[in-house]
This record gives structure tokens, C-alpha cells and sequence, in this order.
């Protein structure tokens, strides 16, 4: 029972005083940032503000300069190969699915690496995930040169997903796509996240998707962070937060969240 | 262990810490009724469906009164819900499902689970024919595309230089420097060595009939008349032809040459022209170098084999040779280089998609260069003996 109520207090990462420098160039000073089991949140910020550094920093690619990353209660780093691979799910920015590999076989590369399921048992599996993305196993056969740019976020998704990882980095999810997919894959995303508890970090310009599904959103601005939910952003007096919730497209994106809130 | 026990009771998806322990299943009760215990994930689902297929085959009930109870289930995972989603559909009843379960199975059991299509697999034996027809079928199609290929070079290259104000001339040189000048360190020693290797054998064999003396008839003439071209087009082809794949290739999967032809510009004039005539100018002037060093190799081997000096060495090669062993070499290295680039461009072409397919495409085009290259050789051997030269 205790373990269940700590699991609910504690966040499930936590990175603390990152520090991240590019020879003279500090991109990130001193931030901190907590996420919580079951939680959805946004990096926003401006082109070139180190969201995707930030990102590769918290799943352990990048090494910061100063500052420690906590998954799970562990430092990123030292946690063990098959134990990350269960913990932690990557859609990266282009899909980096292995080009030598059938989608299918992309999914269950890490299935076969990881577990001794028969191969029907792991074919299954596969095209049950691919159906969780939205993709029919019709598609399983093809190989990544062979998809459209939303099939191929779509097979990223349920690679990412082969091992119902309990945390999940998405790199611009919707970037490319047209808005009927995105909504699509904005829709999956609550769905995952509600169904199968899993937290998600986005890291979006995506407005629509920012308003319509992250709980809390963090901002990087000037080196520095700020997270708070969305309606306390909604307020800030910071000159870029303002102009980025309030200026031209967010209006649109904003009827939308009415929208999906309304139903949900 | 209960300590690590209480970690998976809880959320669905806590129990899943692989390698740090093994979750366990079991099953319990009998008859109709059934209890699982444990956790159900994609670590515990080889033994889950062993345990539960020998259940459903042991009696002869109908499935349908059949329950599973999952009261005690204490960890789930999405393959986990898989299984349970199909003995539901064999009409087995699940019952005392947790709350936190329940989302998690209304999810998996209200997709379609359609199987992977399946893909035909072939005896081996008809593997073998199947392979072999495709192989020819796909070697015919090579042959028509070098030969269709081969042409608009050509034409190309003929249009170049009739208009030479479309002659890229920076990117003729900057080829002339890649391919030519920075292959000459590796060309020479390459030509140094084949010549000593020429010579030893020379020596050892000819000693027997007193005739080593010849060793240097034969190193000059088989530097001039075969080695020397030889090795400087395997060479190029190994360094210049893949380079030339792997460039264009690149440029290819990343959609760089459709963007050259929307600006009206033509991959055949911009990119394959200047490398197909910088290599047709440095590949005669590799093998002149080559042919040099042939001679300088052969000069070490005299020296230190035969004690001839090197003064009468180069009247002895003066003796050995004359204009049209030089001649014989160097007329085909153009042939080589033309053959050489268009391969090598070509390949670059061809290549879709991905970069995997670059790498293909680089290792065909070096595999075919230097078959090619031995090949035309042979029908120059021919047909300059027939010549009489
Ligand atoms: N490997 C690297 N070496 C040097 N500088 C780097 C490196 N990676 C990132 N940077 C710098 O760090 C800064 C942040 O880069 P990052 O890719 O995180 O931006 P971003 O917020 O993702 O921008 P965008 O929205 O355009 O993708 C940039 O100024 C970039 O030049
Ligand atoms: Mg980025």
C-alpha cells in the first residue's frame, strides 16, 4: 500500500540543476524540472533554446556539464540497459526506425532482444502495438523508406512503445503532419496516457497539441526554466510566454482545447 | 523478497522492471474456475499461455462456462491484455477485474487485432531457382541500363565539349585534385611493390635456364603493357567510383537531386560530366606515374637481385621496350576511366530511399568497375595481338 502512495508523491524524474554548455555557449543554467507519474508535459521555448538538448539530457544521451537526472529514482546513467529499455520509450524528431528492418521487425527488436517469446507470440504483439498507433498490420511488412512522413511518426510511436515503457519523450510529434493526422496522434497521446498510465514529455511548437493535451508545460527561456500549468502561463506578464499563448495562431489553437475539454 | 513484492502490487505497469527481478505467474484453482496470481506482463507470457492452454485442453466443457478470475492479478501490461483479450473471445468469462485493469483491457480488446499479413515463405529448393531466375533477370536489366546509361554520358560529355562555356570548370578541377592528385602517394607504392613482386618471381624462375638476366625484359614490358594500367584502375575504381556512388547517392536520398532538377539544372551536366571527364583526364596521367615508379621498382630489384646498376638498367629497359608497349598501357586508360565513372554515377543514381541503400549501391558499383575493367582488359589483349602491336 505505502508503495503505491509513493509512487504517487514522488515524480518519476527529476532533473536537478542541469547545467549544459557548448564550448562558450551555455544553453542551459542551473534548471530544474520534476515530472510526475501519469503526467503529461510540454517543452516549449523558442528555436535554438535547448529543447532538444534538454530532452537528450533527460533520457540520459547527453551528458550535462553539472546537474544530475533522477528516472525512476535513479540516476539516468547508471541504470541497466534492459531495465531502460522498459522504462523509457523515444520517438525521435525523424522517426529513426532501422531502414534494414521491416516495421514489424522494428517493433520487435527490442522484444527479441529483451524477452524469449516465440517468434508468432512476438508477431502478435507487434501488430497489436501498430493498431495502438493507429497503423493497420497491413503495414507491418513495408520497410521505413516505404511510409508516408505520418506512417512513419505512426510506426515510430509503436517502436517506441514495444515495451510499454512507463515514461515516453516525443520529439515534435506532429511537425510535418497534416492538422487531421496531428489531431490523431494528439488524441493518442491522451489515450495512451490515460489507459495505459504512462507519463509523457513532449517537446512541441505544436500549440494544439500544447493546449489540448499537456498538464503542465515548461518553458525555456534566456538558459533558464519556468513550469506551471497552462492558465498560470495564460497569465504570465514574461513578453515571449505572452506573445507565444496569445498572439495570432494561438486562437485557434485555444477553441480547440475548449473544444476537447468540453468532451472530456 | 516480499520487499520487492510490494514494488509491482500497484499500478499496472510498476511491476516491469526487468532484469532487476522476475515477476511471477500462477495459476491456481480447478475445474471451471480459474485464479491468476502474480503478474501477467510480456516476461511472464510464455508460461501464462503454457499454463492456460494446458487448462483449456484438459477438459472437455464448453469454453463458454468457463471463468478466469483476476481478482489476485497484480500486474498487467499491454501483450498481457493481448492474451486475456483472446480467451474472451473463446468465450471464457473474466471476472474480478481491477479498476486499473479494466481501462487497459477495454483498450487492447476494442482494436481489431488483425494478424501480421503473412509473408510466403518458399521451399528451399525453389529459394534457389527463384533466386537464380531473379539474378539473371535482374543482371539483363543491369546490362541495358549500363549500356542506356553509357549513351547519355556520352552525349553528354559529346555536348560538353562542343559547348565548353557549360564545362563546370572549378568542379572539373576540384575532381582532378580528389581523384588524381591525392591517389598518387598510394598509386606509386602500389606500383613499386607490384614490380618487385614481379621481379622476385622473375628471378626465381628464370635462374634455372640461366636467364635471369630477362627478369628486366619482363618487369619493363608487363609494367608498361598491363600492370601498370591494371592496378591504377583498380585502384581509382576501389577509391573514386565508390566515392563517386557514395556522393551522388547521398544526394539522391536526400532528395538534393530532385531539388537540381526543379531549378532546371541537370544531375547529368552538373554532377556526372566533370567526374566522368576529370577521371579520363587523371586516370592516363595515374598511369603514367605508375608506369614510372613500375620501372623505379624494377631498378631496386636489379640492383639488389641481379647487381645490374641503375645506368645499366635504364639501357637494358631501353633495349626491352619500345613506343608501343608504352602506347598499349596507356591508350586504355581512358577507356577504363569512362567505364570506371559511369559506373560509379550510375550507381549513385539508382540509389532509393535509404541510406542502407547507398551503401548497396557503393559496394555493386565497385564490384562491377573492377569486373568491367578486367573484363575490357582481356578484350584489349585480344584484340591488340591481333593488331600486331
Ligand atoms: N552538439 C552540439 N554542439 C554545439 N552546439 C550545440 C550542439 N547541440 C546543440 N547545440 C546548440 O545548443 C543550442 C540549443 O540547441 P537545440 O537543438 O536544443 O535547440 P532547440 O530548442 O531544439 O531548437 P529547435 O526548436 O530549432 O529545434 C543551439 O544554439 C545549438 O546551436
Ligand atoms: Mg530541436
Amino acid at each position: 500500500m505505502n508503495s503505491k502512495t509513493r509512487q504517487h508523491n514522488e515524480p518519476i524524474l527529476s532533473a536537478r540543476n542541469i547545467v549544459n554548455r557548448f564550448g562558450k555557449q551555455e544553453v542551459h543554467d542551473r534548471i530544474s524540472l520534476e515530472v510526475m507519474p501519469g503526467e503529461i508535459m510540454g517543452i516549449v521555448g523558442g528555436s535554438g533554446s535547448g529543447k532538444t538538448v534538454l530532452l537528450r539530457t533527460l533520457t540520459g544521451l547527453h551528458r550535462p556539464n553539472d546537474g544530475e537526472v533522477l528516472l525512476n529514482g535513479k540516476p539516468v546513467g547508471s541504470i541497466g540497459q534492459a531495465e531502460r529499455a522498459s522504462l523509457i520509450g523515444v520517438l525521435f524528431q525523424q522517426g529513426a526506425l532501422f531502414s534494414s528492418l521491416s516495421v514489424a521487425q522494428n517493433i520487435m527488436l527490442p522484444m527479441r532482444e529483451y524477452t524469449d517469446l516465440p517468434v508468432e507470440e512476438q508477431e502478435r504483439i507487434a501488430a497489436m502495438k501498430l493498431e495502438l498507433a493507429g497503423l493497420s498490420p497491413d503495414s507491418g511488412v513495408k520497410f521505413p523508406s516505404e511510409l508516408s512522413g505520418g506512417m512513419v511518426k505512426r510506426a515510430a510511436l509503436a517502436r517506441a512503445l514495444a515495451l510499454d515503457p512507463r515514461v515516453l519523450f516525443l520529439d515534435e510529434p506532429t511537425s510535418d503532419l497534416d492538422p487531421v493526422t496531428a489531431s490523431g496522434i494528439d488524441a493518442l497521446i491522451a489515450q495512451l496516457n490515460r489507459d495505459l498510465g504512462i507519463t509523457v514529455i513532449i517537446v512541441t511548437h505544436d500549440l494544439t497539441t500544447l493546449f489540448s493535451v499537456c498538464h503542465r508545460l515548461a518553458v525555456l527561456i534566456d538558459r533558464k526554466i519556468t513550469v506551471a500549468t497552462l492558465d498560470k502561463l495564460m497569465r504570465s506578464g514574461h513578453p515571449w510566454i505572452h506573445e507565444f499563448l496569445h498572439g495570432p495562431r494561438a486562437h485557434g489553437a485555444m477553441s480547440a482545447r475548449r473544444q476537447s475539454h468540453g468532451n472530456g | 523478497m516480499s520487499a520487492s513484492r510490494s514494488a509491482l502490487t500497484g499500478t499496472q505497469v510498476s511491476s516491469k522492471q526487468a532484469g532487476t527481478f522476475s515477476p511471477t505467474f500462477a495459476v491456481s484453482g480447478e475445474g471451471d474456475r480459474l485464479t491468476v496470481d502474480g503478474v501477467l506482463n510480456i516476461h511472464t507470457l510464455a508460461e501464462a499461455r503454457d499454463a492456460l492452454r494446458h487448462w483449456l485442453k484438459q477438459r472437455k466443457t464448453a469454453h463458454a462456462r468457463r471463468t478466469l478470475d483476476l481478482g489476485n492479478l497484480s500486474g498487467l501490461d499491454t501483450p498481457g491484455a493481448l492474451l486475456l483479450c483472446g480467451l474472451q473471445d473463446k468465450g471464457i468469462e473474466l471476472t474480478g477485474i481491477r479498476s486499473e485493469h479494466k481501462t487497459l483491457l477495454d483498450l487492447v480488446c476494442g482494436l481489431e487485432r488483425k494478424p501480421l499479413p503473412k509473408t510466403e515463405s518458399v521451399a528451399r529448393w525453389r529459394q534457389l531457382i527463384v533466386q537464380v531466375g531473379r539474378g539473371t533477370d535482374s543482371a539483363w536489366h543491369d546490362a541495358l541500363d549500363i549500356i542506356t546509361f553509357v549513351g547519355r554520358a556520352a552525349s553528354a560529355a559529346s555536348h560538353a565539349m562542343i559547348h565548353p562555356e557549360t564545362l563546370r570548370l572549378s568542379s572539373i578541377s576540384r575532381q582532378v585534385t580528389e581523384t588524381g592528385i591525392n591517389a598518387l602517394p598510394i598509386v606509386g607504392l602500389l606500383a613499386v611493390m607490384i614490380s618487385i613482386v614481379i621481379g622476385y618471381q622473375g628471378v626465381v624462375q628464370m635462374r634455372s635456364y640461366g636467364g635471369e638476366d630477362f627478369t628486366i625484359n619482363l618487369v619493363a614490358v608487363s609494367v608498361l603493357r598491363e600492370m601498370g594500367v591494371l592496378i591504377t584502375a583498380i585502384m581509382v575504381a576501389g577509391r573514386s567510383g565508390s566515392a563517386f556512388t557514395a556522393e551522388i547517392g547521398v544526394m539522391k536520398a536526400r532528395e538534393e537531386i530532385d531539388a537540381l532538377k526543379v531549378m532546371g539544372l541537370e544531375p547529368m551536366e552538373m554532377l556526372v560530366v566533370p567526374r566522368l571527364i576529370a577521371l579520363v583526364i587523371t586516370l592516363p596521367l595515374l598511369t603514367f606515374f605508375s608506369d614510372i615508379m613500375g620501372l623505379l621498382g624494377g631498378a631496386v630489384i636489379s640492383q639488389s637481385l641481379l647487381h645490374v646498376a641503375p645506368l645499366q638498367y635504364v639501357d637494358r629497359v631501353h633495349q626491352a621496350i619500345d613506343s608501343s608497349d608504352l602506347f598499349v598501357g596507356l591508350i586504355k586508360a581512358p577507356v577504363f576511366a569512362f567505364f570506371i565513372a559511369v559506373i560509379g554515377c550510375m550507381h549513385g543514381l539508382r540509389v532509393r530511399g535509404s541510406a542502407e541503400s547507398v551503401g548497396r549501391e557503393t559496394t555493386r558499383a565497385v564490384v562491377k568497375a573492377i569486373f568491367l575493367v578486367i573484363v575490357l582488359d582481356a578484350f584489349f589483349s585480344i584484340l591488340f595481338e591481333n593488331l600486331d602491336l
